[in-house]
């Protein structure tokens, strides 16, 4: 079998299994499935782009990887941008592949809360595999660049245990590309290896073919229907059906998931429901020498220290030198000055292990709708994510911080940096991103507060899985990727050995 | 397209050794970024510049619309536009800044003065087989 893209006839296949969504939930359960010898179609809302295809500028970026060109925010109190992509490997493509594992007390939590099984040895088994299969290693020496340099000299003086970032990246080359795709074929994101994999299984890749519903029969999914999409014009084409003789197995995010399985008219009470995130933001620390952030790996340093209290991951992150001009506040003169001075100046961001639940929906046109707004607990834990990189930027020497926080002075040096423990607690004044989802579709025993069980099957329809971020019923506090990838290889492990 | 040039204009207007955005080949951007977003992202630059044009008198008190303001009242008020406290405003400000700032920060001559690699040129292409 073959990769078919875009075309104007229609298309009819059939398989054991399809899978909807490339990224790192749905490639992970399309190879394993082929692996065990089963039949599949991997179904991808994007176009196929390689390496050599991607673009290096953000405006590029935005066009050919994102997702509604990164346009979806969230409603709510804010309205903060949500990150994901579209594109064959999903958002494996531009993130920065940070590879933690599924922390012990997450289960616990899992089991305690949602009544699942311990999933922690069959979860971890996957994700020694993964580690070996995707070249997990440390950021290089000579790839971290200052910005991550000068974390680890703050780190060590502000006592914040951190550590050089585990990434699925072979040989890092320290472009600074992570966000726009590498070029240099060093991220092993999914359509780098597990889709290029299934077509040597002689498996079937469908690209610029978003789903429109899953097709049941009774209380059976059968397949899944959708039309292809141009993947410039976005000029629609043909129609296709995919049948599924065993399951049709829904890895499209954790906002794409639950909006396909309203659109095909489930009705389980939990879809939808229980949407959590990490928002995050960033504190600027300007420098006496250069930085020059975009120098170097795009994330390379990390602190878990607060992750349980009070709930916050510290990371560095550099963001292309177009949007830095967005992000830095003001206009004019003033911002063209503000701007004069991005070659000292590092961004480290907190990722906040929030609470607060939201909820999805289908919205026109089938685009998911969010609504999602911090509680006041939150946001307290938020402020104390940005009172934290303050501190550890100066703790790394830097001269001030520009926290980009509206009402709050533009710098604030060393002395000031408490006034952060007192910054407000609106949201609508940070500039913050969600960029880890979880939720929607969540797992757990009791179908009236679950749409899946532990084993990602849906309880309300046969032959339904989901193995996405969607499934994952908490938080983790850690990126997620690696938990995705792992629950996903575990639900199709299942899935495959099943009658 | 001109209202929204003005205001891209008026949010980046070049500095001592750094060309503005008028000098970097914006018009072009500008129907290649009509030509390729979403309707909706097109909307929401139209409705950034039109509300950065209307709001002098909300920021800087000059019952006129920005492209008529002096260079020095025109400054003040993208200053105050992008910072006002009505998040709304500042929301419709901050899509006119980030489209300047995509074509702004990704021209070479910028990107070098800046210590900034040049992107090569966008491939747009995609396996089609």
């Amino acid at each position: 079998m073959t990769h078919l893209a875009y075309r104007e006839a229609p298309l009819e296949l059939d398989a054991d299994f399809v899978v909807v969504g490339s990224g790192a939930g749905g490639a992970t359960a399309a190879v394993i499935l082929a692996r065990a010898g089963r039949s599949v179609v991997l179904v991808e809302a994007g176009a196929w782009r390689d390496p050599a295809d991607y673009p290096e500028s953000s405006y590029g970026a935005m066009r050919d990887l994102l997702d509604d060109w990164g346009a979806t925010i969230t409603r709510g109190r804010a309205l903060w941008p949500i990150v994901q992509a579209r594109t064959m490997g999903g958002t494996t493509v531009i993130n920065s592949a940070i590879c933690v594992r599924t922390p012990g007390d997450i289960f616990e939590q899992w089991t305690r809360e949602h009544g699942l099984e311990d999933l922690s040895t069959s979860v971890w088994q996957h994700q020694d595999r993964l580690e070996r299969e995707l070249a997990v290693e440390e950021v290089p020496p000579d790839s971290r660049g200052r910005s991550n340099l000068l974390a680890a000299a703050g780190d060590a003086h502000a006592g914040y245990d951190g550590h050089v970032m585990l990434r699925y990246v072979r040989g890092c080359a320290g472009s600074g590309q992570c966000l726009q795709g590498c070029k240099r074929l060093r991220k092993q994101s999914t359509n780098l290896n597990y889709v290029p994999e299934l077509i040597e299984r002689g498996q079937t890749v469908l690209s610029s073919a978003p789903v429109d519903r899953v097709i049941l029969e009774g209380r059976r999914a059968v397949g899944v229907r959708g039309r292809f999409s141009h993947p410039t014009s976005r000029r629609r084409g043909g129609t296709f059906t995919v049948r599924a003789r065993r399951a049709v197995i829904v890895a499209a995010s954790a906002t794409h998931t639950p909006a396909i399985l309203l659109r095909s008219g489930l009705k389980s009470p939990a879809l939808g429901r229980f949407f959590r995130a990490h928002p995050g933001t960033g504190i600027f620390g300007c420098y006496d020498e250069p930085v020059d952030m975009n120098q170097g790996t795009t994330q390379g340093w990390a602190s878990t220290k607060f992750r349980t209290e009070p709930g916050l991951k510290l990371e560095t992150l550099a963001i292309p030198f177009e949007l830095v001009a967005s992000r830095l506040s003001g206009g004019g003169s003033e911002l063209m000055q503000r701007l004069g001075e991005y070659r000292h100046i590092a961004m480290w961001v907190h990722a906040c292990r929030a609470e607060s639940t939201g909820t999805v929906q289908s919205g026109l046109f089938g685009k998911p709708v969010v609504h999602y707004s911090l509680d006041r607990a939150d946001m307290e834990r938020f402020r104390l994510g940005m009172h934290l990189v303050g501190r550890w930027h100066f703790a790394a020497g830097a001269k001030a911080i520009i926290p980009g926080i509206h009402g709050m002075p533009y710098k604030l040096g060393p002395d000031q940096v408490d006034q952060l423990l007192e910054a407000p607690l609106d949201p609508r004044a940070y500039i913050a991103i969600l960029s880890h989802l979880f939720g929607g579709c969540v797992m757990g025993k009791d179908p009236a507060r679950s749409v899946c069980d532990s084993s990602g099957r849906v309880h309300e329809v046969e032959g339904l899985m989901v193995a996405d971020a969607s499934a994952i019923p908490t938080n983790l506090g850690v990126n997620p990727q690696h938990t995705i990838m792992a629950l996903a290889g575990l639900y199709a492990e299942r899935a495959a050995n099943a009658g | 397209m001109w209202l929204i040039r003005s205001a891209i204009c008026a949010l980046y207007p070049g500095a001592p050794g750094v060309p503005g955005v008028a000098e970097l080949d914006l018009d072009d951007f500008l129907a290649r970024y009509r030509r390729e977003a979403p309707t909706l992202m097109w909307l929401g630059l139209v409705l950034g510049a039109v509300a950065f044009t209307l709001s002098p008198v909300l920021t800087i008190g000059w019952p006129l619309p920005s492209f008529w303001l002096p260079r020095s009242a025109l400054d003040q008020h993208a200053s105050r536009a992008a910072g006002h406290r009505w998040y709304l405003l500042r929301q419709l400000v901050m899509i006119v800044k980030m489209s300047g700032g995509l074509c702004w920060g990704q021209h070479p001559r910028v990107r070098a003065i800046h210590g900034v690699a040049p992107y090569s040129a966008d491939p747009g292409t995609w396996r089609a087989e």
